[in-house]
C-alpha cells in the first residue's frame, strides 16, 4: 500500500511541470467558483430555517429537509406561497413566445437567406437594431402605446400574460432570425434547385427540403427563445402586478424581499427554476453552443 | 445540362417575379412586429422624452403637454444623475466605469478560460458545457444565490471563510457598502458573461493556422512570445467585437444590478435611474430622457468605436 502511494507520489512529481500545475490550478479554480454558487444554492433548499440562520454557515445539511419546498407547494403552510401557479404562468408565456417565434422567423429567415427581393438589407439592419436600444428605453413608450391601445380596444395591459407573450416576441424574433439566417445559409442551394427542376413549388420545397435539413438549427432556436422568455425579469416586473400572476422571476423577488428573510425559500424556488434550463442545455448542448456563436444571444 | 437550361431558366424567371412578393410575405409578420414593437416604440420615447407624461395622463398620452427641454434639465440636476466629486459619482460617470472596467474583465476572463479550453485533456467536453452553466442559468436565481452568498450575516459563506482564513475580523457587507458593491456587481458580471467571450475566443483560437506556431518555434519563440505574437494579434478582430457587443449590453443592463444591489451604494446606473423615474415616480417624461442620455452615450462610443478602433484592427 505505502510502496503505491510513493509511487503515485512519484508519478505526480514526474508529470508535474510549471506550466501543468498553473493550466490544472486554473482549471479548478474555474470550476470551484462556477459549481460552488449552484451547490450553494440547491443545498440551501435542503436547510431548515434555523440551519439559515445559524451563527455559522451549515456546508453541507445534515438531512434533507423540505421546509422549504412545504412553503411553496403545501396549502397547509402558514405562508403558503402558491409557487405552482407561478410556474404554470411562466410556462404559459415561455412556450407560446418559443413556438411563435421559431414560426414566423422560420418564414422570415428563409426569405432573408434565399429570396432576393428590395429593401432587403434596410429591413435586416432595421430589425437588428434591436441590439442597440436597451430593454429599458422600449418599455416607457409601449406602456404607454400598450395603456391607449388597450384603452380603446378594451383589454388590460397590466396582468395580461398574453401582452407579455408579445412583448417577448420582439426580443426573440430578432435572435431567432438572425440565428435560423446563418443557418439556411449553411444548407447548399443546389438541393433547393434540385426540388425547382423537379417541379416544386416554393413552399412545397421550405415544406419537405428545407425544414428537414433545419431540424437542429430549429429546436435550438425554439430553446433559445424558451430560455429567454423563461428568465425574463424586466418586461416582467413592470407589467405584472397581481400575484397570481406572476411568473417566476417575479416571484422570487418578492420573496426575496420579503420583510422577514428566508433564504433557503428563494433558494428553493431559484432551484426549481434554474434545474430545467439547465437540464435543458445539457440535453441540446451540441446545437446550443453552436447557436450561442452564430448568433450571439443577447445577454 | 444544355438542353434543359432554357426550361431551368424560365422556371426560375417566372420565380423571379413571384419571388419579391413571396419574400415580402413571408417576412411580413416578423417585420410588422418587430417595427411595431421596437422600431416605433424607439421613435416614439424620444417624443416622450418632450412632453409631460405621468400616471394622470397615461390614457391620453398623445395629448400630453410639450414642455421642450424640461425633462432633459431636470434629469441633469438630478442629485441622482450628477456627478458630485470623486466619493458621489452620479449615474452618468457610474454607468461608464461601470461597463468599462465590467466589459475589459468579462473579456479576461473569458480569453483564460477560452485558452483552458483550448488546450486538449480529459472531459473537457464536460467542461465546457459546466463552463457555460453561469450563462444560461436564470438571472434571478443566479444574482440572489450570490447575495446569499456574500450574505453579511453569521451565515454568509464568504464572510466564513475570508474570517477562518483570518484575512477579515469583522463580517462585511459586500453589496451594501460604496466601493464595495460596485467591485462585486462588476465581479458578477465578470462570473455570469465570460462564457460568451469564452466561445467566441474559442471559435477563433481553433481556426488558427497551425503553421503560425510552427514558424514561430522554428524562430525559437518561447510559450509567452507565441502567445503575444501569434495569438492576440489573431485574436484581435475577434476581441474587439466581442468588446463592442459586451460593452452595449452591460451598458444597457437592468437586471443584474437591480437584483443585486437595487442601484443602492454607488451602483446606480442609467438603465436603473430610467426605471425609477419611470416606474417609482412615474414620471415618464424624465424616464423617457434619461433613456435618451444613455442611448445618446452609447451610439457617440459606438460610432467612435467602429470608426476609429475596429478600423486600425482591420488594417
Amino acid at each position: 500500500m505505502k510502496k503505491d502511494q510513493k509511487s503515485f507520489i512519484g508519478h505526480l512529481a514526474a508529470w508535474l511541470n510549471w506550466p501543468r500545475f498553473i493550466f490544472s490550478a486554473t482549471l479548478i479554480f474555474f470550476l470551484t467558483s462556477i459549481l460552488f454558487p449552484f451547490y450553494w444554492m440547491a443545498s440551501s433548499s435542503f436547510k431548515t430555517r434555523a440551519e439559515i440562520a445559524g451563527r455559522e454557515p451549515v456546508y453541507v445539511p445534515g438531512e434533507f429537509q423540505l421546509e422549504a419546498y412545504k412553503e411553496l407547494f403545501s396549502p397547509e403552510h402558514e405562508s403558503y406561497q402558491n409557487f405552482g401557479k407561478n410556474i404554470i404562468n411562466t410556462l404559459l408565456v415561455a412556450t407560446p413566445t418559443a413556438i411563435i417565434a421559431v414560426i414566423l422567423s422560420t418564414l422570415g429567415a428563409y426569405a432573408i437567406a434565399r429570396l432576393k427581393f428590395r429593401g432587403k438589407n434596410v429591413l435586416l439592419n432595421g430589425i437588428l437594431l434591436v441590439y442597440i436600444f436597451p430593454g429599458v428605453l422600449l418599455i416607457i413608450p409601449l406602456f404607454a402605446m400598450l395603456a391607449r391601445v388597450g384603452d380603446t380596444l378594451g383589454f388590460n395591459v397590466q396582468d395580461n400574460l398574453g401582452v407579455l407573450v408579445f412583448t417577448y416576441l420582439a426580443q426573440t424574433l430578432p435572435v431567432a432570425l438572425y440565428m435560423l439566417t446563418n443557418y439556411f445559409r449553411t444548407i447548399p442551394d443546389e438541393i433547393e434547385q434540385a426540388g425547382l427542376i423537379d417541379g416544386c413549388s416554393r413552399l412545397g420545397i421550405i415544406w419537405r427540403i428545407t425544414l428537414p435539413l433545419a431540424i437542429p438549427a430549429l429546436v435550438s432556436v425554439s430553446i433559445y427563445t424558451f430560455m429567454i422568455a423563461w428568465n425574463e425579469f424586466l418586461y416582467a416586473l413592470v407589467f405584472l402586478n397581481d400575484h397570481a400572476m406572476f411568473t417566476m422571476p417575479i416571484k422570487i423577488n418578492t420573496i426575496f424581499n420579503d420583510p422577514s428573510p428566508r433564504p433557503h425559500v428563494v433558494m428553493a424556488a431559484s432551484t426549481i427554476m434554474t434545474v430545467p434550463i439547465i437540464m435543458l442545455f445539457l440535453a441540446m448542448e451540441r446545437f446550443l453552443t453552436e447557436g450561442l456563436t452564430a448568433g450571439g444571444v443577447k445577454g | 445540362m444544355t438542353t434543359s437550361t432554357p426550361v431551368i431558366k424560365k422556371r426560375f424567371k417566372l420565380f423571379q417575379s413571384e419571388e419579391s412578393r413571396l419574400a415580402w410575405a413571408l417576412i411580413s409578420p416578423t417585420a410588422i412586429i418587430v417595427f411595431s414593437i421596437i422600431i416605433f416604440p424607439a421613435v416614439f420615447s424620444i417624443w416622450v422624452s418632450f412632453h409631460d407624461v405621468g400616471l394622470h395622463n397615461l390614457n391620453n398620452v398623445f395629448n400630453a403637454p410639450f414642455v421642450g427641454f424640461e425633462n432633459y434639465q431636470k434629469v441633469f440636476s438630478d442629485f441622482a444623475f450628477k456627478y458630485q466629486g470623486i466619493k458621489i459619482w452620479g449615474a452618468a460617470v457610474t454607468s461608464i466605469v461601470y461597463s468599462f472596467i465590467a466589459t475589459a474583465f468579462t473579456i479576461l476572463v473569458g480569453l483564460i478560460a477560452a485558452l483552458l479550453l483550448n488546450r486538449p485533456f480529459k472531459g473537457r467536453g464536460l467542461t465546457r458545457a459546466i463552463f457555460l452553466f453561469p450563462y444560461v442559468a436564470p438571472v434571478v436565481s443566479t444574482a440572489f444565490v450570490w447575495r446569499w452568498i456574500l450574505d453579511p450575516r453569521p451565515s454568509g459563506v464568504l464572510n466564513d471563510i475570508l474570517m477562518r482564513l483570518n484575512f477579515i475580523d469583522l463580517p462585511i457587507a459586500y453589496l451594501a457598502e460604496r466601493g464595495w458593491a460596485l467591485v462585486f456587481v462588476i465581479l458578477f458580471e465578470g462570473w455570469r458573461y465570460f462564457p460568451f467571450a469564452m466561445l467566441m475566443i474559442l471559435a477563433r483560437l481553433q481556426a488558427v493556422d497551425t503553421t503560425l506556431y510552427e514558424a514561430a518555434e522554428v524562430d525559437g519563440a518561447n510559450t509567452m512570445q507565441k502567445f503575444w505574437n501569434v495569438t492576440i494579434p489573431e485574436l484581435r478582430y475577434v476581441l474587439g467585437a466581442v468588446f463592442l457587443l459586451r460593452l452595449m449590453w452591460t451598458f444597457n443592463k437592468f437586471d443584474d444590478i437591480f437584483l443585486l444591489t437595487g442601484g443602492g451604494f454607488g451602483t446606480r446606473v442609467l438603465p436603473i435611474l430610467t426605471y425609477e423615474f419611470s416606474f417609482r415616480l412615474f414620471d415618464f417624461g424624465r424616464g423617457a430622457a434619461t433613456a435618451m442620455i444613455l442611448l445618446i452615450i452609447l451610439a457617440v462610443f459606438m460610432t467612435f468605436y467602429i470608426k476609429v478602433v475596429m478600423q486600425n484592427v482591420e488594417d
